[in-house]
């Protein structure tokens, strides 16, 4: 398998990226997301939909059950888990989805009570979020939590054996195993004896891997070398939904200038053609997009379809307004001297799938098309999470990793949500309906809300949406059992893969 | 004899300390506070203080100076805030395959070298303006670009070679090969001067004069002579080749010390890049130091004064 | 036989042995082999490259027509045709118009790279060259000492401190380039302070100041412009690489190694993005060190 390694090495909170990798074949969570819907993998599960404040969610979890290290998964262990997370010392990214997480009671020892603070609809959902992912109460306790799997101690069904900087981690399998969640293919152990990740960060080497048959299973492969795999004697090649069910987006700091005002943001949204890039970058693999919200998504607004972007015309003509009349030596606009420069920040440890090509070709596009330049920089992660702190980011280009929609707009509009939580005065209006659309119980109200928000983020070109990522598998042919998690970004757990005899 | 070997070593050990000085006074020259240089970009509560107790900053100059050369002798480089790790470990863990590639690149670049150099010494001018020209040639080739010509054509074309990684010595051939190339050009020049020099020689026309054949000539008398300049090379070829493993590694997708070092640099983990710069100073110069000693031992001429 | 160090070896090459590798020395060294072998068909070629590169960085859109940072989407990875002389990149660049502009930054970083190791070269290699034997031990020491890092990673530890970006990596590659310039000059001073005429000076009286300002230093300087250009293949080498490395200019720019390290993702299925930009810096360098050790043939003796 091919992953980026610098997602394992980034900073101090352990659970961003490298729960997808370290965390998908060792830890379970709470829930478990299906195609649809989500599955509890509890056992009685009562009052889960009662809004009330207050109210909670009733867990009973499984009597066998038991973590890596021998203890024994029960309520405390739950209750220990989301006490750790809720701690802001301990810095730990999944925080943003236990907002109106209050508490835990430990009713019985198999019977945990999750009490909110506030009603919050998305928070079931939360809870199957790779990032909640459940760890031993000894391992927490212990704190070695970064250093690269081996303090931590899941549930999961294969177990943390090594691992090797910048090469490989491995597994094995957990021969305990006996709790496998209802969307799973079968029960008991897994197939595989052992599942090695190897890290790879570039896309040459893995087709490479792949193709000399050094790997079985690459992840991340680019749109030129699908040829290779599809319908390939000895391979196949998979498309999944990304498990992001938001687009690839530029969001804007509508609070920094010149972005602050909304006539230089729309004539950003329009002022290219967005099709053809999407087009000759991902080679028609993947849609360009219409929302901040995913197509694949429910609560997909698709009334946005074909209503905005591509008004060259329409672009220049808002620029002249704004009073950004003059021109430099570059071709590019100014306004008392100063150039129309905006600058991407995107944060090197999460630039994959040729996201920044994409960008560089709406870059090329837009210093055309209206004079606007649209500064990519790839900053470092620790650069990035200074600007998130100080407001100082300008555009940040993101998908959202996937949980309740009203979440996910709150996670990337809302007032406390990662990309906000530190600019004084976002956007009244949309704020508040994000607000609303988590704490309303009536399905038709959210809908209309989650609706109202989609279109506001793009009429007033809060976002600009991209296109809608895809994932590519690709393996030989003798892998099976293969197919994508909705909860992750990457192929689904390896415990129902198996290999057949050649 | 021996007064030259000490007065050497005398040398290395000023050059060692002086490099380790140097990186010292670069790091507090440097605007800004030292904590926020050291730190990167990274944030986190706690790491300034702990930042600060590891390198003593609350102490006078010349303490923190004593302690930082006192912890280089110990072997401790501090830790990489960036990675949470001990820099030593980071380092030692990816020193392996990067060893692998200069070590195979060194060698295969003096074979190549000594083999060419013993077939076109003194021969007509044209081989040798052509051989001239083919060194210049891959001399000036960058190496990252001689690379991918490589990949191209053997791994992506030919599918004989793996594309990248480090499993098993078939992953070691193109980068090794890329990376021995442009040294072995400027090796096969040394070389052949060296020979041509000593194809004058007078002992070489007694042997000649014997009967013996020109190829025995060359290989088993000639050649001895002629590695004496090129050891003195040893010292630059090994520090050489570690940098132009830094970049042979990205080329073809190889964990190494280069990877870890441009991680470093592009992340502003400090200490890291440090430690792989001073390391690599001090294998340079304890090879040269050693290959002059050698040097001085062998050629009996430099012993007798 | 002069006793042998690890900084120079008995051979035919006339200045300091080479220290770093992947060209940097080489070039120089090789090219007084070729040279010396006369080949002026080789020198006339070089010095028609040069003026064109030099055209070519000041003038680019002399050569083509097509805009360097923005291409036509729909066409994307084009081979080498007559539309596109060199091809298309992903993003529907013409490759041509793309390495035409590109020689500017390559020239550009390369001498301002060989002004900063070579300014600061010159003043230590002339303290080093004078009569003072501490001062130049000292002063040899320093250079031994960087020039103990491999070139490549003193460069990436400055630029770890500097930041990314086409001054920082000159200013980088300057620094590690200094000991080869200050001992060149360091050699040439010494050269030129034992020379006849410059002891006559000082028997007509003249003070150690006055022989200083008015013969030796000017004799050394007249060196300075051949030194430069022996010097500036490598340079331009080691600053490629850099960039490849993603440590120099950042991308749209069209600068050689930043394109180098853009192909190497469609490799697979377009060869003309990888091999055009790495052909344009070979016969750069090439051709920069055919030019500079024939200068430094020529005029090597009348430097002392």
């Amino acid at each position: 398998m091919g992953r980026d390694d610098r997602a394992i090495m980034l900073r101090s909170a352990l659970f961003v990226t490298a729960g997808r990798v370290l965390r998908g074949p060792q830890l379970h969570r709470l829930a478990d997301r299906e195609e649809g819907g989500w599955h509890v993998r509890t056992l009685a599960c009562d009052r889960v939909v009662d809004f009330d404040r207050r109210q909670g969610i009733h867990i009973q979890t499984e009597e066998d059950v038991v973590f890596h290290d021998g203890e024994k998964f029960d309520a405390a262990a739950v209750k220990a888990n989301y006490d750790f997370v809720k701690k802001p010392e301990n810095a730990v990214t999944a925080v943003s989805l236990l907002q109106a997480y209050d508490r835990a009671e430990v009713v019985s020892p198999y019977v945990v009570k999750l009490v909110l603070s506030t009603p919050d609809s998305s928070f079931l959902e939360s809870t199957s979020n790779v990032k909640l992912g459940l760890i031993s109460p000894k391992s927490l306790a212990k704190g070695d939590l970064c250093g690269g799997g081996r303090g931590l101690a899941g549930t999961g069904p294969f177990v943390f054996e090594s691992y090797t900087r910048g090469q490989s981690a491995v597994f094995a399998r957990n021969a305990a195993y006996n709790w496998a969640p209802g969307n799973a293919a079968h029960n008991g152990p897994a197939h595989l004896d052992r599942v090695t990740l190897r890290f790879l960060p570039e896309y040459a080497v893995r087709t490479g891997a792949l193709t000399s048959g050094q790997v079985d299973l690459i992840e991340g492969v680019q749109p030129t070398d699908a040829p290779l795999f599809a319908e390939q004697p000895g391979f196949k090649l998979l498309t999944g939904p990304s498990g992001a069910s938001t687009s690839f987006t530029f969001n804007i700091n509508y609070t920094r200038p010149p972005a602050d005002d909304v006539r230089v943001r729309r004539a950003l949204r329009d002022g290219f053609d967005l099709e053809p890039i999407v087009k000759q970058v991902y080679l028609g693999t993947v849609p360009r997009a219409w929302s901040i919200i995913g197509p694949a998504n429910p609560a997909y607004n698709k009334a946005l379809v074909g209503s905005w972007g591509n008004d060259i015309a329409g672009a220049n003509k808002l620029l002249d307004e704004a009073g950004w009349t003059g021109r430099d030596s570059e071709g590019f606009r100014t306004k008392d001297g100063k150039r129309l420069s905006i600058e991407v920040g995107y944060p090197q440890p999460y630039v994959r799938d040729n996201r920044d090509i994409l960008i560089q070709g709406v870059q090329a596009a837009l210093r055309k098309n209206v004079g606007l330049d649209l500064n990519l920089r790839l900053i470092t992660a620790g650069e990035y999470a200074k600007n998130n702190a100080n407001g100082t980011w300008v555009i940040y280009p993101n998908t959202d990793n996937p949980s309740d929609p009203a979440r996910e707009l709150w996670d990337m509009l809302g007032s406390k949500g990662f990309l906000y939580s530190n600019i004084p005065n976002p956007d009244q209006e949309i704020t508040s309906q994000i607000d609303e659309s988590l704490r309303t119980t009536d399905p038709v109200r959210k809908r209309q809300l989650t609706d109202a928000i989609q279109k506001r983020g793009v009429d007033q070109a809060f976002i600009v949406p991209l296109f809608a990522p895809s994932w590519f598998l690709a393996a030989k042919s003798n892998v099976n059992g293969l197919g994508f998690e909705a909860g992750l970004d990457s192929p689904s757990s390896a415990y129902d893969f198996w290999i057949a005899k050649k | 004899m021996w007064s030259r070997i000490v007065s050497r070593l005398f040398t290395s050990l000023v050059v060692a300390w002086a490099s380790v000085t140097a990186t010292f006074l670069a790091l507090h020259a440097l605007p800004g506070r030292i904590q926020d240089i050291l730190a990167g970009d990274v944030e986190y509560p706690g790491l300034r203080e702990a930042i600060a107790a590891e390198w003593g900053l609350d102490r006078s100059l010349p303490e923190q100076y004593v302690e930082f050369l006192s912890r280089i002798l110990r072997g401790d480089f501090g830790t990489s805030y960036v990675l949470r790790q001990p820099v030593i470990e980071v380092v030692g863990s990816q020193l392996l395959p990067t060893v692998e590639l200069a070590l195979t690149a060194g060698v295969l670049a003096i074979v190549i070298a000594g083999f060419i150099a013993l077939l076109t010494a003194g021969r007509g001018r044209f081989s040798r303006e052509l051989t001239s020209f083919v060194e210049l040639v891959f001399a000036s080739t960058p190496v990252f670009w001689l690379g991918i010509l490589l990949l191209m054509a053997f791994s992506f074309n030919l599918r004989w070679f793996p594309v990248s990684g480090a499993e098993g010595w078939n992953s070691l051939v193109l980068p090794a090969i890329t990376l021995a190339l442009p040294t072995a050009g400027l090796l096969t020049q040394v070389l052949r001067e060296a020979m041509e020099k000593t194809l004058d020689q007078p002992f070489v026309t007694t042997v000649r004069s014997r009967g013996v054949g020109e190829l025995v000539i060359r290989w088993r008398h000639v050649l001895r002579h002629a590695l004496l300049p090129a050891v003195t090379l040893g010292g630059w070829l090994i520090g050489g080749l570690l940098g132009g493993a830094v970049i042979t590694e990205k080329v073809f997708g190889r964990p190494g010390l280069g990877t870890v070092t441009l991680g470093a640099v592009l992340t502003h983990d400090v200490p890291v890049v440090l430690t792989v710069v001073l390391l690599a100073a001090f294998i340079h110069v304890a090879a040269s130091t050693l290959l002059d000693i050698l040097y001085v031992l062998i050629d009996p001429r430099l012993r007798a004064q | 036989m002069t006793a042998p160090s690890h900084r120079s070896f008995d051979t035919a090459v006339p200045l300091e042995a080479p220290q770093d590798l992947v060209g940097f020395e080489a070039s120089h060294s090789l090219a007084a082999i070729a040279v010396r072998r006369r080949l002026p068909f080789g020198l006339v070629l070089s010095f028609v490259f040069v003026a064109f590169l030099i055209a070519a960085s000041i003038a680019p859109s002399l050569f083509t027509h097509f805009d360097p940072l923005v291409g036509d989407f729909s066409e994307g990875l084009k081979p080498p045709g007559w539309a596109h002389l060199f091809g298309t990149d992903r993003l529907g660049r013409d490759v041509f118009a793309r390495t035409v502009f590109g020689t500017r930054y390559s020239l550009l970083i390369g001498f301002g790279g060989v002004a900063v190791g070579l300014g600061a070269g010159i003043v230590l290699g002339i303290i080093a060259g004078q009569r003072n034997r501490i001062l130049d031990e000292a002063v040899s020491r320093l250079f031994d000492m960087l020039s103990s890092f491999p070139g490549v990673l003193l460069a990436m530890l400055i630029v770890t401190f500097l930041g990314q970006g086409m001054l920082n990596i000159a200013i980088a590659v300057g620094i590690a380039g200094i000991p080869k310039f200050g001992r060149v000059v360091r050699a040439q001073t010494q050269l030129i302070r034992d020379a006849d005429y410059v002891t006559q000076a000082a028997i007509y009286g003249l003070s150690r100041w006055q022989v200083f300002i008015r013969h030796v230093l000017p004799n050394v300087l007249v060196a300075i412009p051949i030194i430069a250009t022996v010097y500036i293949g490598s340079t331009i080498l080691i600053v490629s690489g850099l960039s490849f490395l993603g440590l120099g200019p950042q991308p749209p720019t069209p600068e050689w190694g930043v394109m180098l390290a853009e192909s190497r993702d469609v490799l697979r299925v377009a060869w003309w993005p990888g091999v055009f930009p790495g052909l344009a810096i070979t016969a750069t360098v090439i051709a920069f060190s055919v030019i500079g050790n024939h200068l430094q043939q020529r005029f090597e003796g009348r430097l002392a």
